[in-house]
C-alpha cells in the first residue's frame, strides 16, 4: 500500500501503528534457554506459516512447543499432498505411513519438487521428529492421532479421481472436505487446549462447537479463492449450490452472469455464517488469554472477510483481502475478550445485513441468519435486566419521581427547540426543493391530491387512506 | 398446513372435544385447520364460537360446530359451552387493536377482559379441562421503548405505564387466565397463555395488506432509523402449532390429577410463553421481503434513510396537519417510533417447556402471506391495497 493510500485512509494507518507499538503479547519465547533443534522448528514455522507464526508464539508455555510442532507436522503433509511432481502411487503410502515416519529418528523427505514452497522444512524434518519426542506423552498422542486422520483423508482425496475431476459436488461433500482441511486440526487444538488445561473441558463433549470453528474458517477461504482456484482448474463450491444459479462453472465468471454469481455467492456465505453463533460460543470456553488470542484473531480475520467478500463483484476476477489497517483493528479487537470479539462480529453481522439485496433469492434468509447472530449475542451479554426492569417498575408505581420536575423542564424546552429548529430547516428545505405550500392551501379547499414532499409520485387519498411510509404492525399479534 | 414432516407410524395427538373461539378469525381459522388437515392432530368434537361465522368457514363435511355469539354475552357464552361440553378451549377472540377512542376502547375492555372473564367462568362450569388464551408479546412492552431478547421474567407493563390500551386489556385478560388454573373450586381446571408475536400469513388483513400498500404507492424508498432494529414477526401458521402444543401438555397434566403439580421446568399450567418464528429480522428488511413477494424489483440503492427524530418531526406535522383538517393521519410519530423500534423474544421456555418449533420458515411463510393477499385481492375478496 503506497503513502497515497494511507493520506487518505488516516484510520488505517493509525491501526497498524496502534497494534506495532501497542501490542504487548501475553508470553514471549525465550530462544536462548532452547535447544539449537527446537530454535529450528521456529525458525521454519516462520518461514511457513504468515498469519500463524507469531499467534503461535505468543501462546503459553505450556502448549507454545506442541503447537508449534503440530503446525510442522500438518505443513510437512500438505507440502506431500500438495506436490503435483510427485506421482500418486508413492505419494498416497507416503501420507498413509506419514505417523510412522514421524517417529523414526532422523527422517527427513528430500524429493519435494524444487518449487514446492515448504520443500526446506522436510528436507530438514528431522529437527522436528526430535523435538516432537520430547513432548509430553498426551500431547504427542494427540498429535499423532489427527495426523493420522487427516493423512488418511488427504490419501482418499488424492485417489478420489472422481473428486479431482469435477470437484465438489454435494454440500455434505464440501463439509466433509473442510473437516479434514480445518475441523480435524480444531478437534486437535481442542484437545490440545483441553490437556493442557487452558480450555473449558466440556469442550470435548460438544465437538459440533469445534467444528464449527474450522468450517467457519475453511468456507470462507473458499468463497474469498474462487478465482485463484478457478484459475489453479481446482473448484470447492459444491455443484449442489451453483447449479441453482449457472449451468457450468465457468459461467460463473462470464461478466454477464455477474448478477447470477453474485446471488450464488451469497448462498455460499449464507452457508458459512450458520458456523458463526457456535464459534462465539467456542471461544466462551477459552481459559487463557493467549489461547483466547491464539482462537479469536483468525474468526475475527474470517468475519471480517465474509463481509468484504459478500455480493462483492471482485473474487470473480481478482484475489482480495482485508487492509492491513483492518487487520491489525481486528487483532487489536481479538486479543482482549469475548465481549469485544463479539462487538466485532455484531459489525461485521450489520454491514453484511446492509449489503444484503432483496432481490437476492437468499435475502431474507440471510437477514434471519443476521438476526440470530444478533440475538445470539444479546443471550450472552444482554442489555436489559429483566430485574432491574422489575425494579424500575414498582418504582414508578409507587409514584417515586424519575426525575426532577426542573430537569424536565429543562429537556422538554430542549426538545422544542431542537424540534422547532428542525421543522424550520424541513419547511425550508422542502421549500427550497420545490414544495408549493400554497397549492397545500389549494388542497384543503378541493380535496383533490395531496404529495407529501418527495413521498412517491402517486399521490393518496387521504379520506380513506390510513397507510403511512410505516405500517401498522405494532398490535399485529392478533 | 403444517410442513412437519409427519410418518405414518407417528401417531395423531388426540386433543378430545376442542372448542375454538374466535375460529373463524386471523389466528383462529388456522388453529381449525391445522386440527382437521394436520395428521399430527386429532379431535373428536370440533366446535367454534365467533361473532359472525360465515367467514374462513370450513365446508359442513369437516363437521365443525359454528355457534355465533359475542363473548361479552356471559349467558350466551355458557349455554353454547353446556351444550358443547368441550374438554379443550383455545381462546383467540379480540376485536382488531385497531383505534384509541373511547368506543374501541370500550370494545377492547368489553371483548378482552369481560369476555375472557365470561369465557373462563363457562369453563369452570362446563367441567373444561384446559383454556388456552391467545395473550400478546406486547404485554412486556410500554410500546415505545426496545424490548431485547425478552423473556418471561421480562414484567408485564401495565396501568398507567401502558399507553396503549389494547395491550392493558390483552394483559389484565392474561392474569384473570392464569390465575383462573387450578382455582378452587375447580382444581382440575388448566390453563396457559400464548404470547404471540407479530403475527403475519394468510388472512392477515393488517401486516401484509400495509405493506402491499406502501409498495403500491410506490413508498418503498423510505426508511425511518438506520435499519438495525430487529423484530420477531410470526408466521400464524407457527402461532397455531404452538397453541395446539399447549393445549395437548395441559390434557396431559390434567390426566396426572389435581394432586401432582409438574416441576416448574416443565410446567404449562399457569403459565405464559412467548411465541415467535424464533428468527428475529430488521424490521425493514421484513417490509422489503413482502414488497419483493409482491413483484417488486428493487434492491436497497434508491432507499433513503431519514433519521427516527426526522421522522419524528414529520409525524408530529401530519398529525397537527391532518388534525386540523379532521381526518386520521396517514403518518403518525407513533408508527415512526415503531418503524425504528428493536422487539423482540426469546423463545427458549416455549422450545424447551411445549418443544415448540416454528414449522413454517419466515421465507416460505411470507411467501404464502403474499401469495394468499394477492389471490383474495385479484378475486375482490380483500380491499385492494391502493
Amino acid at each position: 500500500m503506497g503513502i497515497i493510500f494511507y493520506l487518505f485512509h488516516p484510520n488505517q494507518l493509525r491501526s497498524i501503528i496502534q497494534w506495532k507499538v501497542w501490542h504487548d503479547p501475553v508470553h514471549k519465547r525465550n530462544p536462548e534457554k532452547e535447544s539449537p533443534a527446537l530454535r529450528e522448528c521456529f525458525r521454519y514455522l516462520d518461514l511457513t506459516s504468515r498469519s500463524f507464526s507469531s499467534v503461535i508464539q505468543e501462546l503459553n508455555p505450556e502448549l507454545v512447543v506442541p503447537i508449534c510442532l503440530f503446525y510442522l507436522v500438518l505443513r510437512g503433509l500438505d507440502t506431500i499432498e500438495d506436490d503435483m511432481t510427485i506421482p500418486i502411487e508413492k505419494k498416497e503410502p507416503l501420507l498413509r505411513n506419514f505417523d510412522k515416519n514421524m517417529e523414526i529418528d532422523g527422517w527427513t523427505f528430500t524429493e519435494n519438487g524444487p518449487n514446492e514452497k515448504d520443500r526446506e522444512l522436510l528436507v530438514h524434518f528431522d529437527v522436528v521428529i526430535t523435538e516432537l519426542k520430547k513432548l509430553k506423552k498426551p500431547y504427542y498422542d494427540i498429535i499423532k492421532d489427527i495426523t493420522i486422520k487427516m493423512a488418511n483423508g488427504m490419501a482418499d482425496y488424492v485417489l478420489n479421481a472422481e473428486h479431482n475431476e469435477h470437484g465438489v459436488m454435494k454440500i455434505t461433500e464440501y463439509e466433509l472436505y473442510c473437516h479434514y482441511v480445518a475441523g480435524l486440526v480444531g478437534e486437535g487444538l481442542t484437545r490440545l487446549f483441553v490437556e493442557g488445561d487452558l480450555a473449558n473441558p466440556r469442550l470435548k463433549d460438544r465437538p459440533e462447537l469445534t467444528e464449527s470453528m474450522g468450517q467457519f474458517l475453511q468456507k470462507t477461504n473458499i468463497i474469498r479463492d474462487v478465482h485463484e482456484d478457478y484459475l489453479d482448474k481446482r473448484r470447492f463450491w459444491p455443484k449442489e449450490i451453483w447449479s441453482k444459479y449457472v449451468d457450468s462453472w465457468d459461467d460463473m465468471f462470464k461478466p454477464e452472469n455477474l448478477a447470477k454469481a453474485l446471488n450464488c455467492s451469497s448462498e455460499m456465505v449464507l452457508n458459512a455464517l450458520k458456523h458463526a453463533e457456535d464459534c462465539l460460543f467456542y471461544m466462551a470456553g477459552m481459559r487463557d488469554q493467549s489461547v483466547f488470542n491464539f482462537v479469536a484473531i483468525p474468526q475475527s480475520m474470517a468475519i471480517a472477510t465474509l463481509e468484504l467478500v459478500f455480493r462483492n463483484p471482485d473474487i470473480f476476477s481478482k484475489h482480495i483481502k482485508i487492509t492491513k489497517g483492518d487487520a491489525c483493528q481486528l487483532m487489536m479487537e481479538s486479543t482482549q475478550n469475548l465481549h469485544v470479539v463479539c462487538e466485532v462480529f455484531r459489525r461485521y453481522i450489520r454491514r453484511i445485513h446492509k449489503k444484503n439485496d432483496p432481490r437476492d433469492p437468499n435475502f431474507i434468509a440471510i437477514s434471519v441468519q443476521c438476526g440470530k447472530i444478533e440475538q445470539f449475542i444479546e443471550t450472552l451479554y444482554p442489555r436489559q435486566d429483566p430485574k432491574k426492569l422489575t425494579e424500575q417498575m414498582d418504582k414508578k408505581k409507587r409514584g417515586d419521581p424519575t426525575a426532577d420536575p426542573g430537569e424536565s423542564a429543562i429537556l422538554l424546552g430542549v426538545g422544542l427547540l431542537t424540534l422547532f429548529c428542525l421543522s424550520a430547516i424541513m419547511v425550508g428545505v422542502a421549500w427550497y426543493f420545490g414544495a408549493r405550500y400554497d397549492a397545500l392551501w389549494s388542497w384543503t379547499q378541493d380535496k383533490s391530491s395531496y404529495h407529501w414532499p418527495g413521498m412517491g409520485s402517486d399521490g393518496e387519498s387521504p379520506v380513506v387512506s390510513s397507510a403511512s411510509a410505516v405500517p401498522s404492525i405494532e398490535h399485529s399479534e392478533l | 398446513m403444517s410442513e412437519k414432516p409427519v410418518t405414518t407410524a407417528q401417531k395423531a395427538r388426540e386433543l378430545g372435544r376442542v372448542l375454538v373461539i374466535g375460529g373463524n378469525g386471523f389466528l383462529g381459522h388456522h388453529i381449525v385447520n391445522q386440527i382437521l388437515d394436520d395428521p399430527l392432530w386429532a379431535a373428536s368434537h370440533l366446535s367454534v364460537i365467533d361473532l359472525r361465522c360465515t367467514r374462513n368457514r370450513r365446508p359442513d363435511t369437516d363437521k365443525v360446530a359454528y355457534y355465533e355469539a359475542n363473548i361479552s354475552d356471559a349467558e350466551k357464552v355458557h349455554s353454547i359451552l353446556e351444550q358443547v361440553k368441550p374438554d379443550v378451549v383455545i381462546h383467540t377472540a379480540s376485536p382488531a387493536p385497531q383505534g384509541d377512542d373511547d368506543i374501541a376502547k370500550d370494545l377492547f375492555k368489553r371483548v378482552n377482559v369481560d369476555g375472557t372473564a365470561a369465557v373462563i367462568a363457562a369453563c369452570q362450569q362446563a367441567g373444561v379441562k384446559a383454556l388456552v388464551y391467545t395473550s400478546s408479546a406486547s404485554v412486556v412492552t410500554d410500546n415505545s421503548s426496545n424490548t431485547i431478547n425478552a423473556d418471561e421474567r421480562w414484567p408485564l407493563v401495565r396501568g398507567d405505564m401502558q399507553p396503549e390500551y389494547y395491550t392493558e386489556t390483552k394483559a389484565a385478560a392474561e392474569e384473570l387466565v392464569l390465575a383462573a388454573n387450578r382455582k378452587d373450586p375447580h382444581p382440575t381446571f388448566l390453563t396457559t397463555a400464548i404470547r404471540p408475536a407479530g403475527i403475519f400469513g394468510e388472512g392477515d388483513g393488517m401486516v401484509t395488506h400495509q405493506l402491499i400498500k406502501i409498495y403500491r404507492q410506490r413508498r418503498t424508498g423510505f426508511q425511518i432509523g438506520d435499519g438495525e432494529n430487529l423484530f420477531d414477526f410470526t408466521y400464524v401458521g407457527n402461532v397455531a402449532h404452538a397453541h395446539l402444543l399447549a393445549a395437548r401438555l395441559l390434557l396431559v397434566t390434567h390426566r396426572a390429577g389435581a394432586s401432582s403439580i409438574p416441576l416448574d421446568y416443565e410446567r404449562v399450567d399457569g403459565e405464559a410463553f412467548f411465541v415467535t418464528n424464533d428468527s428475529p429480522v430488521y424490521f425493514w428488511d421484513f417490509a422489503r421481503a413482502v414488497w419483493r413477494a409482491a413483484g417488486s424489483d428493487k434492491g436497497t440503492g434508491h432507499v433513503w434513510a431519514m433519521s427516527k427524530e426526522l421522522g419524528l418531526v414529520l409525524g408530529f406535522c401530519s398529525e397537527v396537519f391532518f388534525h386540523i383538517l379532521g381526518k386520521p393521519p396517514t403518518f403518525t410519530r407513533q408508527r415512526c417510533t415503531y418503524s425504528c423500534m428493536t422487539r423482540y423474544y426469546n423463545i427458549s421456555k416455549a422450545k424447551r417447556v411445549l418443544g415448540y418449533q416454528p414449522i413454517v420458515s419466515l421465507d416460505d411463510g411470507i411467501k404464502r402471506g403474499v401469495r394468499w393477499f394477492l389471490e383474495q385481492e385479484a378475486a375482490g375478496l380483500v380491499p385492494a391495497a391502493k
